[in-house]
């Protein structure tokens, strides 16, 4: 997943400002005493089951473990969303791109920033409780920005995963370190800049690396110990595959499987250099005790040449045992992908209808293609596609030195933004981009856990470039409605019992949409990009809404560093 | 102290250095044993070898050399590394880099990464500066080297930086003279001369805190 931001024109060096405190290694920890609402309730795996019925709560970096990012409270609703205000701000001291998700437990917040600080905040007020600050170490290698998509929680911990390539344990009460692990090698390429999954005493992790030629995985920790309990790696030891010449909607993608099947004979299997990130968080099928997950592009993005087969289970959704890391069924969407058009969005787990019409446990998850994916959760199979939510052309042309034109640009379609569902009217909110792009193609050899895009993404000046949010009816694969918003958008959503859909923009809006209909009933002007996931939860029988506006490095959107939380005028 | 090296040529022959190259590699092999001991000298008396081109206060003493002070840890770190596997290639460096040990330039990186940025006496012409920034854009080069182009980790800073060093880091980099970033080369391959010239001097003219 290359997070390419081509933008046309210039944003302006208002970045001149000063960014020292993000520019050094980060000091040691910080740890503040205050008062805190209530006392630190122990988060219990009951409690983290039931997160989609809990009215209070925001547990989950998507809600629950089945990703709908639905919150279903409905004090604020579709009749006086107009009268919703900002309850406080809170400044962190980071001013650089943030995508977290904030999680709350019993009136206390949890957020994250670039660089990987944790902060724990007063939900009601937005006071500060304590502030960690992660000691980065020297080597961080990533493609998209200083990402952190915030924190997982369980019992009285609060996990985190680092730039560095750690997995790190904090006291809930205190934000001091419990312990410590290493995922993985930074210097080869390994950064971790998604939010951990606490389920069943383990955290979940993927990692980043599918551009600097990683082999990809998804490891399970134990969440006392920190002790790696398994690994599944996201590029078997034979990522050949079935040769398919078609992608997941039937279209040709101009495979010379000839000439791979020669570079096989004579280079055998790539596997080990092969990419395959895995940016968002699994799903959790508690009942049959699977994940669901997508893994991302094959290193180098471009450069096919290099990786003859289909590279498994590159951009596809994939599922395994929970409690082993086994092997249970995967999805590819595009095999031996040149294009970078990978599967970065999270999976949500919700009923479908099959193709019979009959309801089945079903799995969705959104294409950087433009497709939204509905998938049989038994056996990964897909049951149907979405129109295309944003317009698409030339497709599969090859890359070439100089440039082939085909849209979707690579960043999307739908980026790494969450999607969010609302299953009493059967819709899926996504947001996506439109970014023209041209497509270069020039090979060179593996370098080393540095950058591997095997040629270039460029985005075409002349060409116009926008967003929109779609609903999308998953039993049908129609588009229900479709607002377009003046800049691609990154980011995510939240949808909520009171018949809304929030998400924000890199001008710094803030919107609230009418779920049924997509009728724009509230903004609000943040200052800075609002390119992070919502979040909503309710304490003292208020219900807030909270979004973090801290723009984006990858689309160059304004920086900013605040947390913002909405209640309802009184 | 050794006054002269003399190193074998593919050909088989001989060449004799200059006494400057001479200099280097005997304070290369300072820093290696100073860094190889149990009584190792303060890392601060070992990095007074590195004044020698990269300043004692900073500003680099010729203009293609480039400043250290106040760089990142990774970068300085990857770069040293690289100059000893011999993926970036440079007289000086490579001499240098030769015998450290991983964790010496770990070291000799953290020292330098701690110091301050030295402002050079650089700015861009108000013409550099509009054509730069749009170049710049063009790049996309803060997707990597971030607001105000100040790096971070293994992603060098680069505004306020030497714009003789720039300049020909640019062009090395396009013409592959450079190849221990081979994306990089491919990027900046896109770019005329002119421009990769322009946007040297408007980045150095950006003196970032």
């Amino acid at each position: 997943m290359l997070r390419k931001s081509r933008k046309a024109l210039a944003m302006g060096v208002a970045g001149l400002a000063v960014l020292a405190f993000t520019n050094a290694p980060a000091s040691s920890q910080e740890v503040k005493a205050a008062t805190k609402y209530g006392d630190m309730q122990t988060v219990t795996q009951d409690l983290l089951n039931r997160a989609a019925g809990d009215g209070n709560n925001f547990l989950h970096t998507n809600g629950n473990y089945q990703q709908t990012r639905y919150y279903p409270n409905r004090q604020i609703n579709s009749g006086n969303v107009s009268k919703l205000r900002p309850a406080w701000l809170f400044q962190t001291e980071v001013k650089e791109t943030m995508e977290t998700t904030p999680i709350v437990v019993n009136g206390i917040m949890y957020i994250t920033t670039a660089f990987d600080h944790v902060y724990a905040l007063d939900a009601r007020t937005g006071a500060e409780l304590w502030h960690y600050k992660h000691k980065m170490g020297p080597i961080t290698v990533y493609c998209c920005g200083p990402n952190n998509r915030g924190v997982a929680v369980s019992g009285d911990m609060v996990y985190l995963g680092t730039l560095d390539s750690k997995l790190v344990a904090l006291d809930a009460k205190t934000g001091k370190i419990a312990w410590q692990k290493d995922i993985a090698d930074p210097e080869l390429g390994y950064s971790e800049t998604m939010a951990p999954t606490a389920v069943n005493g383990k955290i979940l992790i993927g990692t980043n690396g599918g551009e600097y030629g990683v082999r990809g995985f998804v490891k399970a920790f134990d969440a006392k110990t920190g002790d790696l309990l398994w690994t599944f790696d996201t590029t078997p030891e034979n990522s050949v595959g079935k040769w398919a010449t078609h992608d997941a909607t039937g279209r040709d993608m101009h495979r010379d499987i000839a000439a791979e099947k020669a570079a096989l004979k004579k280079n055998g299997d790539p596997y080990k250099t092969l990419g395959g990130g895995v940016w968002q968080n699994p799903a959790v099928d508690l009942d049959n005790n699977r994940i669901y997950f997508l893994v991302g592009n094959p290193s180098p993005d471009l450069d096919g040449s290099l990786r003859p087969g289909d590279n498994l289970y590159t951009n596809s959704l994939v599922s395994v045992d929970l409690d082993t890391g086994k092997y249970v069924c995967h999805f590819q969407y595009i095999a031996h992908d040149v294009w970078d058009l990978d599967a970065v969005s999270p999976a949500i787990l919700v009923d479908v209808k099959n193709k019979d019409g009959k309801t089945i446990p079903g799995v969705l998850h959104a294409g950087k293609t433009g497709h939204v994916y509905v998938h049989d959760r038994k056996d990964c199979s897909l049951i149907r596609f979405s129109e295309a939510m944003v317009p698409q052309e030339n497709m599969w042309v090859l890359p070439t030195k100089e440039g082939a034109r085909m849209l979707p640009g690579a960043n999307g379609g739908v980026e790494w933004s969450p999607m969010a569902v609302n299953e009493g009217l059967s819709l899926t909110y996504a947001i996506n981009l439109h970014q023209p792009m041209t497509y270069h193609v020039e090979s060179t050899p593996y370098p080393g856990g540095k950058l591997w895009l095997g040629g270039a993404f460029k985005v075409i000046p002349a060409e116009e470039q926008w967003g929109n949010v779609t609903a999308v009816d998953y039993n049908t694969g129609k588009i229900r409605w479709q607002v377009k918003t003046p800049e691609p958008m990154i980011g995510g959503v939240l949808a909520t019992a009171g018949g809304l859909v929030f998400t924000g923009e890199g001008n710094g809006l803030f919107k609230a949409y009418d779920a049924e209909t997509g009728a724009v009933l509230w903004k609000f002007q943040a200052g800075a990009g609002v390119n992070a996931p919502p979040a909503s939860y309710t304490v003292d029988g208020k219900q807030y809404i909270v979004v973090a506006a801290g723009g984006n490095t990858q689309l160059d959107y304004k920086r900013g560093n605040t947390i913002v939380a909405f209640t309802l005028a009184e | 102290m050794i006054l002269q090296i003399v190193s074998r040529q593919r050909s088989g022959g001989t060449v004799r250095r200059s006494p400057i190259f001479a200099t280097i590699t005997s304070l290369a092999l300072l820093i290696a044993a100073a860094s190889g001991t149990a009584e190792a000298q303060d890392i601060a008396e070992k990095a007074k070898l590195c004044a020698t081109c990269h300043g004692e206060d900073g500003k680099p003493k010729e203009a293609d050399t480039p400043i250290i002070w106040g760089q990142h840890t990774g970068y300085l770190y990857i770069e040293l590394r690289d100059y000893k596997s011999g993926l970036r290639k440079n007289d000086k460096m490579s001499v240098i880099a030769a015998d450290l040990s991983k964790e010496d330039m770990m070291e000799i990186s953290q020292y330098f990464s701690e110091k301050p940025w030295p402002r050079l006496d650089t700015s861009a012409t108000d013409a550099d500066a509009a054509a730069g920034e749009r170049i710049a854009s063009a790049g996309v080069c803060k997707e990597c080297h971030l607001d105000g182009y100040v790096g971070a980790s293994t992603v060098p800073r680069i505004s306020g930086q030497s714009p003789t060093y720039l300049e020909t880091t640019l062009l090395d980099f396009k013409t592959r003279k450079r190849a221990n970033n081979p994306d990089k080369s491919t990027l900046l391959a896109s770019f005329s001369d002119d421009d990769l010239k322009t946007m040297a001097r408007y980045l150095s003219g950006i003196q970032s805190q």
